[in-house]
């Protein structure tokens, strides 16, 4: 059912028990995991600037997911993403990859004291071109 | 993979240091690209009218239609430009691509001294808009203190790298197109239909036909109406599939503004006389727009749209403002890492990770150009002209770069070709970009005739910039000891 499954990771806690889920998941159709990290690009810069520090950010979560992968005996591929925004860069990432699965790990996170899914889970759960699973450690 | 996607033209995969792939996401579609194309060349009715008014009376709706013929040309060059070269850069990469570094530089340093004067006469021209809720705003010294606050308000924000949303931007250019149709129908059905002998005197009545010398003066100065088609090829790398949308957008833009330009200004001459039109201290030479809402022949629907059109006119010309210091920050981030220009100004924030000392330096020059303000109420007419010098300049190098492009690499993919072409030497060239490159040069001949302050300005700002670049050259060459000093 979900042979190809996508996870943006974000370097939070709930990272690495995501990309588990996805791995059990996928292994159960033979699928496939992908894992992005997104680096935003403010709107002042062009979007292929090149901001060293972010994207070494941005390697070092891949890093670690790839780790964890390989606990789990999966097959995952991991990419870079630099856009203007998390939520558009996910759901067009899934449309162009042709995704059966976005699976997201989320952290609790407040604003203004309740509990919020910030901006780009919103997006991507109303533009999602494929069942979304979020997951909450 | 993301060696298994099919690569469209443009796509651009960076593989720097490690094993990782950076995939640029490319989100934006044509009603994206329009309302910026849009919100830029459409802002310019807002004051442009007024300073073409000012010089060409009642020839403006001619000087607006000569220069609108330009406009296609630099649009439909434009459009195969960025559906070829699909970076951030517009003329200044188009140059560098069909010449060299050198060219590159001087075009991206006429299109960054285009940047600042947008930045400064947009600004300028929002007070008098919003004086309708409150009078003092119209004082000269107000008025460009007002500016000043707004430059410093976009530069403080831009720094800290606040989030635009582009949703909001569609919304507000939709709502703007919508009143200026209404605008221009109600002006016909109202005001024209009912006289038209109004418009024939107003534009052709004795004193209101101007000389041959303030007509041509006048043709240059309504450039400044179509400068803005710069920003959708600013924005060609972070759009999807940009062979196609990018020239769709163009022809898109084409369509309505040359369609609203002509009803707005044949409407202005219709509801008041040239000479009211153009007055920027009794008549409505800073608020033109404003100046046709207060001339509707119903109390009613003045009432409507006074205010209307003060907060659309201040929204679209704050997104102006803010659009110029954008487009001047990533091209100076685009021209720093072609080094053509010292790193130090594409220096990234640590924790903004915004490029803050060129956002702050050019809001600095865009400050000190509104200084005048405060003594004289028409200077914005100079901006004016500084603005048309600027953009001028990077249309004729944009036009020249196709053009030599064609000549020097015949075979690059070009999924938007230009159609009328004339062979020479077994070479294809476009009569609209050669037609476009005579154009525009000779219309930019005839600000810097014409127009002291432009001449003086713009010349000082290009040696400028072509001192700078060549020092820099130098020190590079002597602090690397490279074999061969280039320019």
């Amino acid at each position: 059912m979900f042979k190809k499954i996508l996870v943006p990771v974000a370097g939070t806690d709930a990272d690495i028990e995501t990309i588990k889920l996805a791995c059990r998941l996928a292994k159960k159709d033979k699928g496939k995991v992908w894992a992005v990290s997104v680096v935003t690009i403010k709107r002042a810069l062009p979007l292929n600037a090149e901001i060293e520090s972010e994207i070494k950010k941005a390697e070092e979560i891949l890093d670690k997911v790839e780790d964890s992968a390989s606990e789990e005996d999966c097959e995952i591929e991991t990419d870079v993403l630099q856009a203007r925004e998390v939520g558009p860069a996910i759901v067009d990432e899934a449309v162009e990859r042709g995704m059966s699965l976005i699976l997201m790990g989320i952290a609790y996170k407040q604003r203004f004291g309740q509990f919020s899914l910030g901006e780009a889970v919103p997006y991507v759960l109303k533009n999602s071109p494929c069942p979304v699973i979020l997951f909450q450690q | 993979m993301t060696d298994n996607l099919p690569l469209r033209p443009g796509d651009k995969v960076f593989r720097p240091r490690r094993i990782k792939h950076i995939h640029l996401k490319r989100v934006l579609g044509v009603p994206a690209l329009f309302s910026a194309g849009y919100g830029d060349v459409g802002s310019s009715i807002y004051y442009a009218l007024g300073i073409v008014a000012l010089v060409a009376l009642g020839a403006t709706p001619i000087a607006l239609a000569a220069a609108g013929v330009i406009y296609i040309f630099n649009a439909l060059t434009y459009a195969e430009g960025g559906a070829m070269i699909p970076e951030a850069g517009g003329s200044a990469s188009f140059a560098r691509h069909g010449f060299n570094n050198f060219v590159g530089f001087i075009a991206g340093w006429a299109l960054m001294l285009s940047y600042i004067a947008t930045m400064a006469i947009s600004a300028y021209t929002i007070p008098p808009y919003l004086s309708y809720f409150w009078t003092a705003l119209d004082n000269p010294a107000v008025n460009t203190l007002v500016a000043m606050g707004i430059i410093g308000f976009l530069m403080t924000i831009n720094v800290l790298g606040v989030r635009e949303s582009t949703r909001i931007n569609i919304f507000f250019i939709m709502v703007d197109i919508a009143t200026q149709i209404t605008i221009v129908v109600l002006g016909i059905v109202l005001i024209l239909s009912v006289d038209p002998s109004i418009l024939i005197t107003n534009m052709f009545g004795a004193g209101n036909w101007p000389s041959t010398t303030n007509l041509i003066q006048g043709i240059a100065i309504a450039a400044l109406c179509f400068t803005g088609v710069e920003t959708v090829s600013q924005l060609a790398e972070e759009t999807k599939k940009p062979a196609e949308r990018i020239p769709q957008a163009y022809i898109l833009m084409i369509i309505v503004v040359l369609l609203l330009f002509a009803g707005i200004s044949i409407v202005a001459l219709s509801a008041m006389t040239p000479q009211v039109l153009g007055d920027p201290i009794n008549g409505w030479a800073r608020d033109p727009v404003a100046g046709i809402a207060a001339n509707l022949p119903s109390e009613t629907l003045q009432n409507i749209f006074k205010p209307l059109v003060a907060i659309l006119a201040a929204s679209i010309l704050f997104t102006a403002t803010n659009a110029g210091l954008l487009g001047i920050s990533r091209l100076t981030y685009n021209l720093s890492s072609h080094k053509q220009i010292p790193e130090v100004f594409g220096k990234i924030h640590p924790r903004f990770r915004t490029p803050y000392i060129a956002i702050t330096i050019f809001c600095g020059i865009a400050i000190f150009l509104l200084i005048p303000g405060f003594t004289n109420p028409d200077f914005f007419s100079d901006l004016g002209a500084l603005y048309v010098f600027g953009s001028l300049l990077c249309f004729a190098f944009a036009h020249a770069s196709i053009l030599r492009l064609r000549a020097t690499q015949p075979d690059l993919p070009r999924p938007f070709r230009l159609g009328w072409n004339i062979k020479v030497a077994n070479r294809q060239f476009p009569v609209t970009a050669i037609l476009g490159v005579l154009t525009t040069f000779g219309v930019w001949m005839v600000i810097v005739i014409k127009q002291p302050f432009s001449r003086w300005a713009g010349t000082a700002w290009m040696f400028g910039g072509i001192l700078v670049y060549m020092l820099f050259k130098l020190i590079t060459y002597y602090k690397n000891k490279s074999d061969k000093l280039k320019f």
